[in-house]
């Protein structure tokens, strides 16, 4: 059998940018105050049209637990790692606090926490998953814009959407293979 | 008692020493507002913009190693024996500029401590940061070897040391570009440029500070050049000419394919570069100050005298100094998340604790190389 690999699919469409999923985040993991601190975001995408026929839509994101990692690869001391399932962890002992995974990764995934003393970033709530409960930002959106799973078991809600309807990763030209699925 | 009164008949020297204490004193609290506000209270430095101008002065300091340890092995290793006189106070510098460089990094990096420890019992060999650590603690090494062989006049020693620390400071620099230049994400550094103009402008550092060891060390024991010195001042302005002209031809290669065909985000880094926040750095800091200059007093027959290869190598010293931070901001200056209505550049600007250690630095290492030159036998070492 298989490994399980964690993945995320987002559907976009339904996104209110209420920001629900950036503040249980915050709250569940205990992310530091400050505009800088946050392990996920809502990016509002362009204005489309003109006045009075306009449209936004938002764009959800976090770390995208690269299957290629350039944080992981430019870590000089191996404090950023990779669990079996895929989630790319940091070790907070082993970081030297050089920010080279900040300058690396193409998302602005990770920031500086000086709570931990340590680079920080999404770990798709892996203390949760460890209970059989979902991440915090995908139990507490509104809309149910993520879906969570194991892509490597088909019958898994992600494996099924993913087979049903087209989708999209960011980045894709940067060969980071990302475990966001972003649904077109 | 008895220096003190040697400073205070020589005013000069007094000033001197009064100012490269002030610049530690003022690196002193910097550190210290560091160490009791924090990283994120006393450094600029953002999530986006993670590296400022510790990190773009640490680049300044290994290059300026690098480049003292390339121009100043022409003499003992390669042979060209006009530049043996500068053979024991090039190396010196390079070791000097090596150590104070670690030390500005240090202040940095959150815990050097911790890399101390996890670089050595696990380090990441994909990690280009891991090789520049490896690379640089060799080079540092090997220096210390052929100024040892130098000073105590073993010259095989010095020879193999400093063949091998040659070859030590191409790698550990060429692989310092890489640490910029292996970074997919930053478009405006990745590539193989970098790794091979880093070796190229260490030149024209090296070569500028080599000039000015030579000049105020005469100067400031009041002696004239003598021949050997004056004929070392005028090869050194040609050769520098010509590190000068290669430079202006690898500046003008990095900024055409940054315009030609607007390439995303590379385009954006140019840009600021030529007509954004980086414009005054760039033109009168890198380009006029740095290089223009520079080359045209060097290349003027009646300009390239003793002193107008000073006053060059002072203009591009400075104008490098702002070459490196130039390098540094203008590849993360580009959000990699173009948000809607946050789609103009990043800002950074560094604080005054930032600007308080890059100052002490300077100073301090100023400091060592004055002290070095009072008590170090520093003339001699030539391979005859």
């Amino acid at each position: 059998m298989k490994n399980k690999r964690y993945a995320i699919v987002l559907d976009t469409e339904k996104c209110l940018d209420c920001k629900a999923c950036t503040v249980a985040c915050k709250a569940e993991n205990g992310v530091p105050l400050g505009r800088e601190n946050y392990r996920n975001w809502v990016e509002e995408d362009e204005l489309r049209g003109t006045y009075p026929n306009l449209g936004q839509s938002s764009t959800p994101g976090q770390c995208m637990h690269c299957g290629n990692a350039p944080c992981k690869r430019v870590c000089p001391t191996g404090a950023t790692g990779a669990s079996p399932e895929g989630i790319i962890t940091v070790n907070d002992k082993k970081c030297i606090g050089c920010k080279y995974c900040m300058t690396a990764c193409p998302y602005n995934a990770r920031y500086y926490s000086e709570k931990l003393e340590a680079v920080d970033k999404c770990t798709f709530c892996q203390h949760r998953l460890a209970q059989g409960r979902l991440p915090a930002c995908v139990e507490t959106c509104p809309t149910k814009v993520r879906l969570f799973g194991d892509i490597n078991d088909p019958e898994s809600e992600v494996s099924k959407i993913l087979a049903k309807r087209r989708s999209r990763v960011q980045k894709a030209e940067m060969g980071t293979k990302p475990y966001l699925f972003y649904l077109i | 008692m008895t220096t003190l009164a040697a400073l205070t008949r020589r005013p000069g020297q007094l000033a001197w020493f009064g100012f490269l204490g002030t610049g530690i004193l003022i690196g002193m609290i910097a550190v210290a507002s560091v160490f009791l506000r924090g990283h994120g209270h006393a450094l600029n430095v953002t999530r986006e913009i993670p590296w400022g101008i510790l990190i773009s002065t640490y680049v300044f300091f290994v290059v300026s190693s690098t480049g003292l340890c390339l121009v100043s092995s022409l003499g003992d290793v390669w042979g060209f024996d006009k530049f043996a006189i500068i053979g024991r106070r090039g190396h010196l510098l390079a070791i000097l500029t090596l150590v104070t460089g670690f030390g500005v990094m240090a202040m940095e990096l959150n815990h050097p401590i911790r890399m101390g420890i996890y670089a050595v019992i696990s380090p990441n060999l994909s990690s280009p940061i891991w090789w520049m650590g490896a690379l640089y603690g060799i080079y540092l090494i090997l220096l210390i070897g052929e100024f040892t062989g130098l000073m105590l006049g073993f010259k095989k020693m010095a020879f193999t040391m400093g063949l091998l620390g040659f070859m030590a400071a191409i790698s550990a620099h060429s692989n310092l570009g890489a640490v910029f230049g292996l970074l997919d994400a930053r478009h405006y550094w990745y590539g193989s440029y970098l790794p091979i103009y880093f070796i190229l402008s260490a030149l024209v550092s090296g070569g500028a500070l080599t000039a000015l060891i030579v000049y105020f060390n005469h100067k400031a024991r009041g002696k004239a050049l003598n021949p050997t010195y004056t004929e070392f001042m005028l090869t050194m302005g040609k050769l520098q000419a010509l590190f000068l002209g290669v430079l202006m031809f690898f500046v003008v290669w990095k900024i055409i394919p940054g315009l030609y065909g607007q390439p995303p985000e590379k385009y954006e880094a140019t840009m600021a570069l030529l007509t954004g926040p980086l414009a005054v750095n760039f033109w009168m800091f890198e380009v006029a100050l740095g290089m223009v200059i520079p080359f045209v007093i060097l290349i003027n027959k009646k300009t390239r005298t003793p002193l107008g290869v000073t006053v060059a190598a002072l203009l591009s010293t400075t104008g490098i100094f702002f070459m490196r931070y130039d390098l540094v901001i203008a590849g993360q200056i580009v959000s990699m998340r173009g948000e809607a209505g946050h789609a103009g550049l990043l800002q950074y600007f560094p604080s005054l604790a930032e600007m308080g250690i890059v100052f002490g630095a300077i100073t301090l290492c100023l400091f060592l190389y004055t002290l070095a030159e009072k008590f170090l036998p520093m003339e001699g070492g030539h391979r005859h």
